[in-house]
């Protein structure tokens, strides 16, 4: 790559200014799916630190029926699964499929029609489940009568995503796309086969858990990984001027995740009632995520080689890469709790819990806010107001996680060793936790303040403050002569 | 070996057999249609006039 | 790769082979399982849950239950631990008496939804129904720290009803102390200005039905700070006057799905280890 290249004047220009037509067409659809999002963040913050205060409090609002620990559990994970991070994944999706397909955005009331059914579904599924229509079944806890919401909703943004590509300018598809369309093929797949064969027309007995625990793996395997990474292999080269290392590993990780990520989901039943084949095949499935996990890890640190310094400068940098590191190492440990000898120990304790919000937040939900400080700007045509806001979401959100699986994992694995011993009174396990859960509130309380700060920034991005982008569409980009 | 087992087995091996295949296929494909040519120039092609190669594309706000 | 037909085609290759391999396989194995009946004439097990214990089902859904609690216990070879001379045992579950053996797909036949739970916040208690009473499931619903001090699980006050003894005092009033149930769902213990009111008002009596019991023939005098408190003591641990708490209808029903968890007690010949 040549160090000084001088690139005509009126192709820059043109560019972006096709870019900021591009950017400017995805505005409302795409800022309605992301604005969304945004408020279930905070719903289901609150509801995290309300579930989060009772385990260690458990006379914490006790005289609110409606907020009994179950359904506040059940309602935050809704909050959070279908909320935040599912509307994000379709938000961002939209995003970059025009931007990487180089075409602007069709069937814009397609998509508002989308996103509204999204939230009322959502809607119907977090107040249902607080007045006592939970289903109990691991996050396909939502009432009967919110998938008909989720199921509409999907498949219009996996139609769109299809008609985009159809009709591409851009010649190459480039790996994020790959992921992308790959995800919302799945994921309709998923859903349906799960509904169906849990509630629509019931399978017999431990079938439902198997058929669940499927569901529930790919849902964060081939549903929120697909799209997170896919957004990491484009914010990573786009914000630093550097293509990805290596296109090859690209390839691999790719087919690697879509081969293997979806047998390991009997990891979450490995000693249950189960046929042993089926405990084994999974955690062969999990072990066999090595591959595409150090595929995409040493890609993505290749690239950022030499580069690091830019984490400094540039906020969705820090995000993206902190969730990208973090990627690595969840899943790395994820492997490693699919072992037997591991999974006799973590199963069924907080270590677990500990593990499912590495992944869920310190990989997905932080490459997502990194999707956010890069994508509103250029959406808006506004830059963010304050930058002191940006770093106290940074460092409350990255400090607040840290101290979560810190305090759940050892607090967790200990449960674990205890469970394990008959001579350990159930009391005694109990009382050994509560310092741990008690952390768990205090680095719950960090993260929340840390989305009250991101919730400012977007609004007021939204609602006018910021100086406008000067300097051509683009900005931080000086014109060449 | 019951019934369910030789099932079973049929299904495995068929299964290895036919993913197999479909695996080397599309390698194939995949080669002769020059699919692997010039590969890395897909990294690249995220870029433009506007945001090329060597320019970073975010940072605080002043 | 320039093409959408090939990423469409190999996502779904890959993509049908597990569910091929973990929903189809073990639906074609497992779906019609069918009860196990040891001689021609036996009950069959399992059985299917009725009336009562079948609306109690639907409680203990509604309230998250199987986010504390797992039905699942767990084979001879699983769960590890080292005793004093440093020997290894394992079956863990069953040796804390949470079953008599492990579960099997058998025994959830008839669970609709199949709640097996990944959290033991609290015990496992696929098994429940053959360790505690109807009594005890009630007391502890309401507050379980009325049973067991260490216990963080929530109140389920709500679903009880405090109302005033017309009559005689129900059968199905819980028997707990004031102290449970003077704020349901709370533990209440009055300040020290509202002791000392309390005990101008009625001290006497409280001061006779201490002494009434027979452990406290000792006497005790209630002008001491000391005597006061053992008073307090005691008082919080009678029953509220003209006041019960009964259960409603969910949490009978609730009680009732408790009791018939018996997963792990009838052998079955799968389960021999």
């Amino acid at each position: 790559m040549s160090s000084v290249t001088v690139i005509p004047l009126h192709d820059r220009e043109r560019a972006a200014a096709e870019r900021a037509s591009i950017d400017g067409s995805c505005r409302g659809p795409v800022l309605f799916f992301t604005a969304s999002a945004v408020f279930w963040l905070l719903a289901g913050s609150i509801l995290a630190i309300i579930a989060s205060a009772k385990l260690h409090s458990p006379y914490f609002l006790t005289g609110i029926p409606e907020l009994t620990f179950g359904r506040v559990r059940m309602a935050h994970l809704q909050a959070v699964s279908i909320g935040w991070t599912s509307m994000v994944t379709m938000g961002g999706s939209v995003w970059m499929m025009c931007r990487l397909c180089r075409t602007e955005l069709i069937y814009p009331k397609l998509l508002y029609v989308s996103a509204t059914l999204w939230n009322i579904g959502t809607l119907l599924s977090v107040g249902g489940i607080l007045l006592g229509d939970g289903q109990s079944v691991e996050w396909l806890d939502a009432p009967p009568y919110a998938p008909p919401f989720f199921v509409a909703g999907l498949g219009i943004v996996s139609a769109w995503v299809a008609a985009t590509f159809r009709r591409r300018r851009e010649k190459h598809v480039y790996v994020t796309q790959w992921y992308i369309l790959a995800a919302v093929f799945w994921f309709p797949w998923l859903y349906t086969v799960a509904v169906f064969m849990i509630f629509w027309s019931p399978a017999t007995g431990v079938v439902q858990p198997i058929v669940n625990w499927w569901f529930n793996h790919n849902f964060l395997g081939l549903w929120l990984t697909p799209v997170a990474v896919g957004t990491a292999y484009y914010l990573i080269p786009k914000i630093i001027g550097r293509p990805i290392h290596s296109y090859y590993l690209s390839i691999t990780g790719f087919w690697a995740l879509a081969l293997f990520y979806s047998w390991a989901g009997m990891h979450h039943l490995i000693g249950g009632p189960i046929p042993a084949w089926l405990s084994t095949a999974s955690t062969v499935g999990s072990m066999m995520m090595f591959i595409p996990v150090i595929a995409v890890g040493i890609n993505h640190h290749m690239t950022m080689r030499n580069h690091f310094h830019r984490l400094k400068y540039s906020p969705a940098l820090r995000f993206t890469v902190f969730g990208a590191i973090t990627y690595t190492w969840v899943s790395f440990q994820g492997s490693i709790e699919s072992l037997k000898d591991f999974s006799e120990v973590a199963h069924f304790t907080h270590y677990t819990v500990a593990h499912a919000h590495l992944g869920a937040y310190g990989f997905v939900t932080m490459i997502y806010f990194g999707l956010y400080y890069y994508m509103i700007p250029r959406l808006t045509g506004r830059e963010w107001s304050s930058s002191t806001l940006i770093r106290i979401h940074f460092w409350c959100a990255s400090v607040g996680i840290t101290i979560y699986f810190v305090s759940l994992s050892i607090g967790g694995w200990w449960q674990g060793r205890m469970l394990n011993n008959p001579d350990v009174s159930f009391g005694s396990i109990t009382r050994y936790l509560l310092p741990y859960l008690f952390s768990r509130t205090v680095a719950g309380i960090l993260l929340t303040i840390g989305h009250v700060a991101f919730a400012m920034s977007f609004v007021m991005n939204l609602a006018g403050w910021g100086k406008k982008r000067t300097g051509g569409p683009t900005f931080f980009v000086e014109k060449v002569a | 070996m019951s019934a369910a087992n030789v099932a079973m087995f049929a299904v495995v091996i068929g299964s290895i057999v036919v993913f197999g295949t479909a695996t080397i296929l599309a390698l194939g494909w995949a080669f002769r249609n020059g699919q692997f040519d010039n590969f890395d120039q897909g990294a690249a092609s995220i870029f433009g006039p506007d945001e090329p190669v060597g320019e970073p594309t975010d940072a605080f706000p002043k | 790769m320039d093409r959408g037909m090939v990423i469409f085609l190999g996502a779904l290759l890959t993509f049908s082979s597990s569910w091929l391999g973990l929903i189809l396989f073990p639906y074609w194995q497992l779906n019609n399982e069918k009860p196990y009946q040891k001689e021609p004439g036996d009950d069959p097990y399992p059985m299917p849950l009725q009336g009562e214990a079948l609306a109690g089902r639907k409680v203990y859904q509604a309230n998250g239950c199987i986010y504390c609690h797992s039905q699942q216990v767990r084979s001879e070879k699983f769960g590890n631990w080292w005793d004093e001379n440093g020997q290894e045992h394992t079956g863990a579950d069953i040796k804390r008496g949470w079953g008599s053996r492990r579960n099997v797909s058998r025994d959830y036949i008839y669970d609709n939804p199949t709640m097996l739970g990944t959290m033991r916040t609290g015990p496992d208690i696929a098994n429940v129904g053959s360790r505690y009473s109807e009594a005890w499931q009630h007391s502890h619903t309401f507050n379980p720290r009325a049973l067991n001090d260490w216990s963080i699980m929530p109140s389920f006050a709500f679903l009880y009803r405090k109302e005033k003894v017309v009559g005689e005092r129900s059968g199905k009033a819980l028997k707990l102390g004031r102290e449970w149930t003077v704020d349901p769902g709370y533990r209440w213990r009055p300040s020290a200005g509202e002791w000392d009111a309390i005990l101008q008002q009625r001290g006497d009596a409280i001061k006779s039905q201490f002494l009434s019991e027979p452990t406290h023939a000792g006497g005790i005098d209630p002008n001491t700070p000391d005597g006061k408190k053992r008073l307090l003591d005691f008082w919080l641990t009678t029953e509220e006057e003209g006041i019960q708490i009964v259960p409603t209808g969910d949490a009978d029903a609730l009680v009732a799905y408790l009791l018939a968890l018996r997963k792990a007690e009838v052998p079955v010949p799968e389960a021999k280890e």
